[in-house]
């Protein structure tokens, strides 16, 4: 029984529609590369003709890629917990928070008697270690429990522990900002490359952070527990039939994301000199925004979003007005999360369905 | 019962022998696998059609694509002469097509007497502000669909006294009814039936089976089957058609298709 | 029947169980207890500070309940409330003050306006006009701020509705240096300010709060039951079923016949639009609209009070927006630091509003995540995991 009636009466694809849906795909492919790439070079070709040269761009974007390593740091803390449990640590940022105030009491108290390179150790450990320690007792109190629970429970929770550190921070740094001084001359240039300073402030910055990612990379693909996590990440059914300890597995990844903003908290401190309580929110935000524009779940994802969120946020406080820069951080989120929500280089890390 | 609001593609000879759906070629890829390949399929008119096939053929893939949950990446497919290729489900369903699922998906806080009311959902008017201000009308509209979907509820052999009790305290068979309670209720032209005897013992089946052509014969409905239970399908359909890797491999009265040794291949004589 | 309904109805006593009688007996309480709310503040002094966060509370209740549409209704995450707040305030603080006028003109615009608004400068409606157009900019913004989450999963929502919040409290805070038409879109930090006292047609101008807050707490009042009475309404009918079908099973709900983009722009915008009428309100009370109002944690404040009721349960949400508003403006900043004091301890209370706050987050998630009083979805959702919302196969469908 032919459906001629059908057949004929099939819609074939018309130039317009077949336009629409190559200019959809387009947009779909690149849609999001362009968006990003808008700013600077907008502002590149305006520096070009006023300037007749990209140094300020340059300099800027330098300065993005300084400030981004940080927020690239953070930003693997929170896509390290999604890809594994699909939690937005909302206590992420604040925990960083904690550790710039950790690493700046440390600094103040140990420069003097230790000398400055132990004292940027010291610090960078303890600031490591209390971090770790908090995100994973707060897995072990909070989220472990509520692991069954529909998804506003964890969620909740973990905004409650935001407060809770956010307070912390309040009564540890008297509610003020806090100065760190100027330990290691931050703006004194190493070198000078096209009219663009590399300076103490942005060694320390890199310093801190490739040494860091490639010890996680290694982690994650060669140790056991690291092939754990990726396992349980992709399935974790199938993990702890594999006889994989998933619960340890957990509390590894809270513990390795502590590390990492404990470590972000002491780059911060010796990088932007200045500690704040609420920054935690602010560059949680960010940080988060960084970790879904790279793909969220994805290592590589996040370090290239905090990268690129850097030099957003720096040419924007640069060249327009730091007190929008929030607004324009979120506008670029909301227009991903709509758009492509799997970012840049993001893939499913959970099998659905 | 509406009936839509777009003219037919062609004018049927008869209306009464024009097919009440047809899928022409109906292709489904979801990124590299192809789950449902140059399918096409008409269901006649007031009748009782079934597909079967082993497990992973792509039934429950072809039948979301007749309901509207995926689109098909070609072909076309048409409800009483209407393109609803691209058509949400919701809008099928108002159009006049119910379904249940392969596992039930009742709104599993409300009660039963709930669950139905909301399968009425696309035959009622209230909106925003009607809801909130409640004119007589709407109140009236309310009260009749509560009634409406006991009286469902009851058809489908529930009992007075699970009415209102919360559908996932409800026994499977209970909630089995209540689903098909639930797709009944919207006056759908098309049934489709996941697997509806899923774990039901033979008995249910049975009931099940004489239920479906009392909606056939007494209601005028079309009904469309998945199933795996070959005594049901035996027993009700007019016209089988298989599915295997996603390819109609085979189509016809029951008994042709049974002896038909690429069916038997298929399922390598493990149903019977 | 399961082991948790037994044991209730072994609790209840013989004369409620009849369906009917239950359902009188609830409606008696619910009238005594809007009597007792009513003549409350005749118990108190004209000013007394009760009254004063009691009316505060009453406007804090309107806010749950329409948050409660959203999260608890139709259980979209909207973690950005505080969007409509600011932009029901703003919109007290545009048609009720002496805000838009042009450095040295006096050109002034008045609608129904109260007798102290002759002659002012600026844009002066009437208070219940200004209502009325802050309840369709919230609903035009909350479809707006709705449409882009429509694809979403749950924490994305999330994510998404707390940016917005943000982006309207920079705007919020920035808004000095945006012109409309020549005007500043708001006052930043220093805020809109004096907003006009309201007029009701009937009854005359309100009292100005240093001299009679009862006046203020009443119009709280009405606003409550109106709201009530529209929740009610809505959760008992065809929208409201759809609303939870949407919550417990997408999938399932469309294949109902239920339209989900309608249906869930309908939720932001109901809920959005009581939101705009209380920050509007608030505006007028607070006699001033400032930037410094707008922040996350509010929205916090208010999610928490719809999950500490419990989400979904119209009275539960009542009682624990009361609950945390106590919480809130009392405790945290007057008993507690009082006796912090009488105990001798020198930390300064004030300072110590996120830590209690956080603690009562976790705590409340950890010992009772499904609410004071929790509608009988909730317990089962927390109990039995049933109807969470989300299921792989609804990931998948496209």
């Amino acid at each position: 029984m032919e459906a001629a009636s059908i057949t004929a009466s099939r819609i074939a694809p018309t130039t317009a529609s077949r336009l629409w849906a190559n200019t959809r795909e387009f947009l779909d492919q690149y849609g999001l590369i362009i968006l990003l790439l808008a700013m600077p070079v907008a502002y590149g070709i305006h520096d070009i003709l006023e300037d007749h040269s990209l140094s300020h761009l340059l300099r800027n974007i330098k300065e993005g890629l300084s400030n981004g390593a940080i927020y690239a740091i953070i930003a693997l803390g929170y896509t390290l917990v999604y890809g594994i449990i699909e939690l937005i640590n909302f206590a992420h940022g604040d925990l960083f928070m904690i550790g710039t105030a950790t690493s700046a009491s440390v600094l103040a108290w140990l420069i003097g008697p230790i000398g400055l390179l132990l004292a940027c150790v010291a610090a960078l450990l303890i600031a490591m270690i209390t971090c770790a320690s908090i995100n994973a007792m707060i897995e072990r109190i909070a989220y472990r429990p509520l692991r069954g629970a529909p998804k506003l429970a964890p969620l909740i929770t973990a905004v409650g522990f935001s407060f809770l550190l956010v307070n912390v921070g309040q009564l540890w740094l008297s509610g003020q900002h806090v100065s760190v001084g100027d330990p290691i001359d931050n703006s004194v240039a190493f070198f000078t490359v096209f009219d663009v300073p590399f300076t103490h402030g942005d060694a320390i910055a890199f310093g801190v952070a490739i040494p860091l990612l490639l010890a996680l990379t290694a982690f994650i693909t060669t140790s056991r527990l690291g092939k754990a996590m990726r396992a349980t990440a992709q399935d974790p059914e199938a993990a702890r039939l594999m006889g994989i300890n998933v619960d340890t597995t957990i509390s590894v990844t809270f513990i390795i994301g502590g590390l990492l903003a404990g470590a972000a908290g002491l780059m911060w401190a010796l990088y932007q000199n200045d500690v704040y309580f609420f920054q935690g929110f602010q560059a949680g935000l960010i940080a988060f925004t960084a970790a879904v524009m790279g793909g969220i779940g994805n290592l590589k994802g996040a370090v290239l979003g905090g990268l690129i969120i850097g030099c957003i946020q720096v040419i924007n406080d640069d060249r327009w007005n730091a007190t929008w820069t929030p607004a324009v951080v979120f506008i670029y989120l909301i227009l991903i999360m709509v758009f492509r929500p799997r970012g840049l280089v993001g893939e499913e890390t959970r099998e659905a369905g | 019962m509406t009936s839509g609001s777009t003219a037919p593609l062609a004018e049927p000879v008869a209306a009464d022998t024009a097919p009440i759906l047809e899928a022409v070629d109906i292709t489904k890829r979801f990124g590299g696998l192809v789950a449902v390949s140059d399918v096409s399929f008409t269901i006649p008119r007031r009748s009782i059609v079934s597909i079967i096939g082993p497990n992973g053929a792509g039934k429950t893939t072809f039948f979301n694509m007749l309901s509207g949950l995926y689109k098909p990446t070609t072909g076309v497919i048409a409800f009483e002469g209407e393109n609803i290729t691209r058509r949400r489900p919701d809008q099928i369903t108002a159009r006049g097509v119910a379904r249940t699922f392969q596992n039930i998906r009742l709104f599993g806080t409300m009660t039963a007497t709930e669950n139905v009311m909301v399968g009425y959902h696309a035959r009622m008017k209230a909106g925003l502000f009607r809801s909130i201000i409640r004119p007589p009308m709407t109140a009236r509209e309310e009260w009749k669909t509560r009634q409406r979907a006991r009286e469902m509820l009851k058809f489908v052999g529930l009992q007075e006294r699970v009415l209102d009790e919360v559908s996932v305290n409800l026994s499977y068979g209970d909630q089995r009814r209540v689903e098909i309670a639930r797709a009944l209720v919207s006056e759908p032209k098309l049934l489709l039936l996941d697997e509806p005897t899923a774990g039901m013992n033979p008995q249910e089946s049975d009931r099940l089976k004489d239920f479906m052509i009392r909606l056939r014969d007494e209601q005028g409905l079309t009904i469309l089957l998945i199933e795996h239970d070959m005594k049901v399908v035996l027993g009700v359909s007019e016209r089988l058609t298989v599915l295997d890797h996603g390819e109609k491999i085979a189509e016809g009265e029951p008994d042709d298709v049974r002896s038909n040794p690429r069916v038997v291949e298929a399922y390598l004589g493990k149903q019977g | 029947m399961s082991a948790l309904t037994q044991a209730r109805a072994s609790l209840t006593p013989a004369f409620m169980k009849n369906e009917r009688q239950r359902r009188t007996a609830s409606r008696v309480l619910a009238v005594a207890l809007i009597v007792f709310v009513a003549i409350l503040p005749l118990f108190f002094p004209l000013t007394a500070t009760f009254v004063n966060t009691s009316t505060i509370a009453l406007a804090y209740i309107v806010m749950a309940l329409g948050l409660n549409i959203v999260v608890g209704f139709a259980g979209l995450l909207d973690l950005g409330y505080v969007a409509f707040y600011a932009l029901g305030a703003y919109a007290m603080g545009w048609f009720g003050s002496t805000y838009f006028v042009k450095e040295g003109s006096s050109a002034s615009i008045n609608v129904f306006a109260g007798p102290e608004a002759k002659g002012q400068v600026g844009i002066h409606f009437n208070f219940l006009l200004i209502l009325l157009a802050a309840v369709v900019i919230c609903a035009i913004a909350g479809i707006l701020i709705g449409l882009p989450t429509l694809r979403l999963r749950g924490d994305y929502i999330a994510i998404v509705t707390l940016a917005f919040g943000e982006i309207i409290r920079v705007i919020a805070v920035n808004g000095e240096s945006i012109h409309l038409f020549g005007y500043e879109l708001t006052n930043g930090k220093k805020g809109i300010t004096p907003i006009d006292v309201p007029s009701l047609p009937g009854y005359g101008t309100l009292p100005i709060q240093d001299f009679n807050l009862r006046p203020w707490y009443w119009l709280a009042l009405v606003m409550v039951l109106v709201v009530l009475f529209c929740n009610i309404r809505l959760r008992d009918s065809r929208l409201g079923r759809a609303w939870i079908a949407i919550r417990e099973d997408e999938v399932a709900a469309t294949s109902m016949g239920i339209p989900a983009v309608k249906t869930k722009l309908l939720a932001y915008a109901t809920g959005a639009a009581f939101g705009g009428m209380s920050g509007a309100f608030l505006g007028a009370y607070l006699r001033t609209v400032n930037a410094d109002q707008f922040e996350f944690s509010f929205s916090i404040l208010i999610l928490a009070m719809v999950i500490l009721g419990g989400l979904g349960s119209i009275w539960g949400v009542v009682l624990g927006a009361a609950v945390l508003s106590y919480i809130d403006r009392q405790i945290i900043q007057e008993t507690g630091p009082n006796l912090l004091k009488d105990l001798g301890i020198t930390i300064d209370a004030s300072q110590l509003g996120f830590g209690v706050f956080g603690f009562l987050l976790v705590v409340m998630m950890v010992l009772r995540p499904e609410g004071l009083l929790p509608e009988r979805r909730r317990k089962l959702e927390f109990e039995e995991g049933v109807g969470t919302g989300e299921t792989m196969l609804e990931a998948r469908v496209t």
